[in-house]
């Protein structure tokens, strides 16, 4: 290891950096966040789910926070809407239809329509 | 308010069953309706210290087969306890052992639905203010379906270096991720222990650092305890007892949380 590695300033610089890293991309997803809601636009999620795979616990551990949170939301209610799951979840109800519609596109969960109304559902 | 509260632990022997059912028993002795559901399936134990063998285990809820209110033994007239005492039991025989095991993933979604089903029809049927879920260590689908039915998870640690690391893991890859509030209980430490760290707070603030979870309770390590393992439940039986007290302090803790 070269003398520079360890000098204690260049350490200290590096740590300063790595938070304001971690802030700046806090910011991001916020800002992800906001964009999405504004332009209720689907995004398929990176995380690799194989098709069809069913909502048991594991599957809900590796999925990412927000879509979780759904997840989670939607095992506890049984079916619902998207405006049912906003008011459980707390979140608008565009960003939720739009995480619901991720989780529908990965196969953790289903979708049907009741008259006017589109209700989610986890199938068992 | 009801309140609905798992107690897990990385590894076995941790005595979550003995503080789950003397905290059960405790807050029925104090007037509340308590629900106990043996969540252990691969180890039950409740039957035992309960001497029980329902009509309906938990494990024919799971399959569809009754009801979960079905599963329910009432055992507060029993110990003669003002509040109730529902215990659910899991079925201890060789078969449903081997059945739990060989469940697939289709099988467990269907389990973690039942079982947050379950728990709101047990809270809205019975009118319980504690439902209480004792589960199989480690990350088991059958303790992590329980545990994502919970508002409040206890760890039950002991404070050896094994059950450490694991905690930890436990805490940042399941309790977090499951955004369940969460705290650690200690369990059999012995009092040189506490002594060699400067005494109990110390040792508690050291242990709360560690796991990065609040400490809600301690229970110095007493070797009658293990001897009387799955005969007594002292918060009835013996309520001066230093465990009673332990146990009396914890429900206090979790109260509040």
């Amino acid at each position: 290891m070269s003398s520079k590695s360890t000098d204690p300033a260049l350490i200290d610089l590096l740590r300063k950096l790595n938070r304001n890293m971690e802030l700046v991309s806090k910011k991001l997803d916020k800002l992800i966040e906001v964009q999405r809601s504004a332009s209720g636009q689907m995004i398929r999620h990176p995380v690799a789910v194989p098709e069809d795979s069913p909502l048991d616990v594991t599957t809900l551990l590796s999925l990412p926070d927000h879509l979780r949170k759904s997840a989670l939301a939607l095992a506890n209610l049984g079916e619902a809407t998207a405006t049912d799951m906003s008011k459980e979840t707390g979140r608008v109800r565009a960003v939720e239809s739009d995480y619901l519609n991720q989780l529908v596109a990965m196969g953790l969960i289903k979708k049907k329509r009741k008259g006017r109304d589109v209700y989610f559902y986890v199938e068992t | 308010m009801s309140k609905t509260l798992a107690f897990h632990s990385y590894k076995g022997g941790t005595g979550k069953t003995s503080l789950v059912v003397n905290l059960g028993a405790l807050y029925a002795k104090q007037g509340a309706n308590v629900c106990l559901l043996d969540y252990d399936f691969r180890a039950p134990s409740l039957n035992v210290l309960f001497k029980r063998k329902p009509e309906f285990w938990l494990n024919d809820y799971l399959e569809g087969k009754c009801g979960i209110v079905d599963t329910l033994v009432d055992e507060a007239e029993r110990f003669k306890l003002p509040g109730k005492l529902w215990v659910g039991f899991s079925n201890p025989s060789l078969e449903s052992l081997k059945d739990i095991m060989s469940k697939d993933r289709r099988w467990e979604v269907k389990a973690l639905t039942r079982t947050l089903a379950g728990k709101k029809e047990i809270i809205e049927k019975k009118g319980v203010d504690y439902l209480i879920f004792d589960t199989s260590p480690g990350a088991q689908y059958s303790s992590i379906n329980a545990l994502a039915g919970a508002d409040l998870v206890s760890l039950v640690m002991k404070a050896d270096e094994f059950d450490l690391e694991g905690t930890k893991e436990l805490s940042k890859g399941v309790y977090e991720a499951l955004g369940r509030k969460s705290g650690v209980i200690l369990n059999k430490i012995p009092m040189e222990q506490i002594a060699a760290s400067g005494g109990a707070e110390k040792f508690g603030k050291q242990i709360e650092a560690d796991v990065g979870l609040p400490l809600v309770g301690m229970i110095p390590c007493m070797c009658e305890l293990m001897a009387a393992g799955g005969k007594v439940i002292y918060t009835i039986e013996k309520p001066d007892h230093a465990f009673s007290k332990s146990v009396a302090q914890i429900a206090e803790s979790l109260k509040k949380m």
